[in-house]
């Protein structure tokens, strides 16, 4: 296997290829459980926990139950309904194994069923044809990936709470304009990655 | 119990219903979806030959294609159309390549790719007009040097299958392929699998040495004329290959010099003024010296002599020489560099280090990397202690 | 069922209810497909023809569905009608399928239909959870449009694919609002301008919270309590 691949599939999927701030998936936690750096961080930790978990099954689930059967087009029940089983599951686990583990990461694992950066990152792994290592990295990557915008943003956020806003703009709309310019920011990342181990 | 069995069934029986409907709908939509792509397809074509007219897929199983090529149409104005798979940063850059009746690139586009510049979106149109003996000198992307060194790559692979398809002959064969076709044709007894052999003694006419895997002799390369000849000898020292009787005298000495050829190690720590750059020396029965040194190549070089310096430079370039007492070097080879790729990395290529064969301290400095002058420096400062190293150990410096 | 009272349930969606500007609902899809009108329509429709099937089929089924596995048997009528859209889509309209790419699958997790499955179709009769749809529906894609045909035009210079060569040439146009940072500072702006115009008339819904959440009822407000931890 190709390291300097996977390599570019995990940077790429971190930096230039976001999937909150350039493909927009996952934008609800994103900008709902962004309020501090603690709860960010919790988020990301949980969403690439789940990430990894649902990408370990649905993968396996895709190449040797649905292509064979020639079922592709029960991909999205089949994944959706992994997932949220899944996440059920997972919480049960943790609850009753490693309570202290739930207790950071147990708040923010409902959430996650609804997440559409979870099923998108399942069926995009399938889509875009990855072998089942490249789909974990990918899938690595855009948890960290989210995971960062995440704890960036927060730290953006912060600061917005204590600055005076206009009436209309208090709320959600300051915080999409801030969102706006950290994903610009991400811009800067384009071509970076091959450049780099060039 | 009753509430657990009743939600279980409805919703076993909600995903039954969902499934049958979505069966249904596939079945009816599955084919106008597999027509569509054909369409799709049919005017991917056309992009790279828009005067093609229609095309009839290639029966790949019928030719031997090189090993990128997907899928082959001919057109009805007798060109072709290429689809190839290559691997530039990414794995998987998909490339469509038309090649028109007379042997020119019609257009070449790129489908899909895991490329990260993008450089790979508009490189084909530099291709257009491209024929087999003039596609190398189509200049690569700066900065997107592996992107396009593949694009290329494959438009060539296109070109040669149109030429294939045509009913014409290309050797497609990789040089390592061409190598290893050639070694086993010489010994079918090595079985396929051979080693190459530092040559560390003199031998006339021989410019590389093989030796089977399994031990059932040696293949050396001589020249005939213009031509590398491959000669088989037998591990009792007889040649196997059918050649010139000349050829076979000589092939015979060397293989009996290759045979009893015998390495002892030196033991240099006695000698106060070897260089640093000087870590192994050996010496054969007949007298050579076969000597390990590394140089500093690219990350230091200050003066006209690079010096190696462990502070500035991570990776040497290890460099394996083997020379006659009296200073004429037999063979050389690069053991192991980390120079800058595509530059200072040329120092690895056989058609680089093979050219110190025969030098002696007098005219070793003329040979050079062009684009590399810290690597050639430093390769020129690693050879260079590897003939003071053998003054010293004859004890004339 | 009188007259004004079916008009009400299909107009809300329009403004009062807009599940993108009010509600904020379905997020990812208002700023991922919003970067040309074809995309925003397409989506729009995609999503508004799923919201109506699966409105009405969830309202036929919701006295035979139990409580408790509710949320499960939605999603899979919910993802069903979402696999046969897409698969419609790829069949006779190839160019939107290519355009709306994964974003067509993700409709299953568009929070507008599963909250509308939970908060009016699991209630009511089916002419009125149909009309629900429709308006949810003609409001979703009116806001897509409102925000791609901002971002079409000013972002590209451009409307529907075809070329405002006024705009174009006095380069009049602002490249990074057909951009991903434009999706999210055009949303952000007409947000505002909403709050403004409506002023106190709406259901102040600035913040999330678990009333439009569909994921509430797993959540258990765990959500909020995380938020009020944070702080």
């Amino acid at each position: 296997m190709d390291v300097k691949a996977l390599i570019i599939i995990l940077m790429s999927s971190v930096l230039v290829d976001n999937y909150v701030l350039n493909r927009f998936l996952g934008i609800c936690p994103f900008l709902g459980v962004s309020k501090k750096v603690n709860q960010s961080v919790g988020m990301g930790a949980a969403v690439i926990f789940v990430m990894l978990v649902a990408t370990a099954v649905t993968w396996p689930i895709q190449t040797f139950i649905l292509n064979p059967l020639n079922m592709g087009y029960m991909q999205t029940i089949a994944f959706i309904l992994i997932i949220a089983t899944l996440v059920q599951f997972i919480e049960i686990f943790l609850k009753k194994v490693i309570p202290a583990l739930h207790k950071s990461l147990g708040v923010y694992l409902p959430l996650i069923t609804t997440n559409c950066a979870v099923l998108g990152v399942t069926i995009n792994n399938i889509t875009d044809g990855y072998n089942f290592l490249e789909s974990m990295i990918s899938s690595l990557g855009v948890g960290l990936g989210f995971l960062l915008a995440m704890v960036l943003f927060s730290g953006m956020r912060s600061r917005i709470e204590e600055s005076e806003v206009p009436e209309s703009f208090k709320g959600l709309p300051v915080t999409l304009v801030a969102a706006s310019f950290i994903s610009m920011a991400f811009f800067g990342f384009a071509g970076i990655v091959e450049n780099i181990l060039a | 119990m009753k509430n657990y069995i009743k939600s279980i069934i409805s919703l076993t029986v909600i995903i039954a219903l969902v499934t049958v409907a979505l069966a249904a709908t596939n079945y009816v939509t599955a084919p106008i979806i597999e027509k569509n792509a054909g369409a799709a397809a049919n005017e991917a074509l056309l992009v790279v030959m828009p005067d093609g007219g229609d095309f009839t897929p290639v029966d790949m199983t019928q030719y031997t294609l090189p090993e990128s090529v997907l899928e082959a149409y001919t057109a009805s104005n007798g060109g072709c159309v290429v689809k190839l798979s290559a691997t530039g940063y990414g794995p998987d850059m998909i490339i469509m390549c038309g090649v028109d009746a007379d042997g020119n690139v019609t257009g070449a586009v790129c489908l899909s790719s895991n490329e990260t510049l993008g450089a790979e979106k508009t490189y084909g149109d530099t291709l257009k007009g491209a024929k087999i003996d003039t596609v190398e000198d189509i200049a690569t992307v700066s900065g997107a040097t592996m992107t396009t060194g593949a694009y290329k790559g494959a438009v060539k692979d296109a070109l040669n299958t149109a030429i294939i398809l045509g009913g014409g002959s290309v050797d497609i064969r990789t040089p390592e392929q061409i190598l290893a076709d050639n070694l086993a044709v010489a010994l079918p007894a090595g079985d396929g699998k051979f080693t190459s052999m530092f040559i560390c003694e003199v031998l006339e006419n021989v410019s590389a040495v093989y030796s089977a895997d399994n031990e059932k002799g040696l293949v050396f390369v001589t020249k005939s004329g213009e031509e590398d000849l491959f000669v088989g000898v037998d591990e009792n020292g007889a040649v196997v290959s059918n050649v010139p009787d000349d050829v076979k005298t000589n092939i015979e000495n060397a293989a009996k010099i290759m045979m009893a050829s015998k390495l002892t190690e030196v033991d240099i720590s006695g000698y106060d003024n070897m260089p640093a750059n000087v870590d192994k020396v050996s010496k054969t029965e007949s007298g050579n010296y076969v000597i390990e040194v590394h140089a500093s190549g690219w990350g230091m070089g200050i003066g006209d002599e690079a010096q190696y310096d462990p502070n500035l430079s991570n990776e040497p370039i290890y460099i394996k020489v083997a020379m006659t007492k009296d200073g004429k070097i037999i063979s050389c080879i690069t053991v192991k560099q980390a120079e800058t790729e595509g530059l200072g990395s040329v120092c690895a290529n056989p058609d680089f280090y093979t050219q110190y064969n025969g030098k002696d301290e007098t005219n070793y400095k003329d040979i050079a990397i062009s684009g590399a002058t810290f690597t050639t420096k430093g390769y020129r400062t690693g050879v260079g202690k590897a003939f003071e190293a053998v003054k010293i150990l004859e004890g004339v410096a | 069922m009188s007259k004004q009272n079916n008009m009400s349930i299909l107009l809300k969606g329009l403004l009062r209810e807009n599940p993108v500007f009010v509600l904020i609902l379905g997020t990812c899809p208002t700023l991922a497909t919003t970067s040309t009108v074809d995309g925003a329509l397409g989506m729009g429709l995609a999503t508004m023809a799923v919201l109506i099937c699966s409105n009405i089929v969830i309202s036929l089924l919701r006295k035979f569905i139990p409580d408790t596995v509710r949320i499960p048997c939605y999603i899979v009528v919910i993802a069903g009608f979402v696999t046969i859209v897409q698969m419609l889509i790829q069949a006779f309209i190839p160019d939107l399928y290519k355009t709306l790419g994964v974003y067509l699958a993700l409709i299953t997790v568009n929070c507008i239909i599963l909250g509308r499955a939970e908060m009016f179709a699991g209630k009511n009769s089916v002419g009125k959870s149909a009309l629900d749809g429709i308006g949810m529906g003609i409001g979703f894609t009116i806001a897509l449009l409102s925000m791609s045909i901002i971002r079409e035009v000013i972002g590209t210079g451009s409307f529907a694919g075809n070329e405002i060569s006024f705009l174009v040439e006095n380069g009049l146009t602002i490249g990074f609002l057909a951009k991903a940072p434009g999706g999210l500072l055009v949303y952000g702006l007409l947000i505002a301008v909403v709050n403004k115009i409506t002023k106190g008339k709406l259901i102040k819904k600035k913040e999330f919270s678990c009333a439009g959440c569909p994921s509430a009822e797993a959540c258990n407000g765990s959500c909020a309590e995380a938020v009020k931890e944070g702080e």
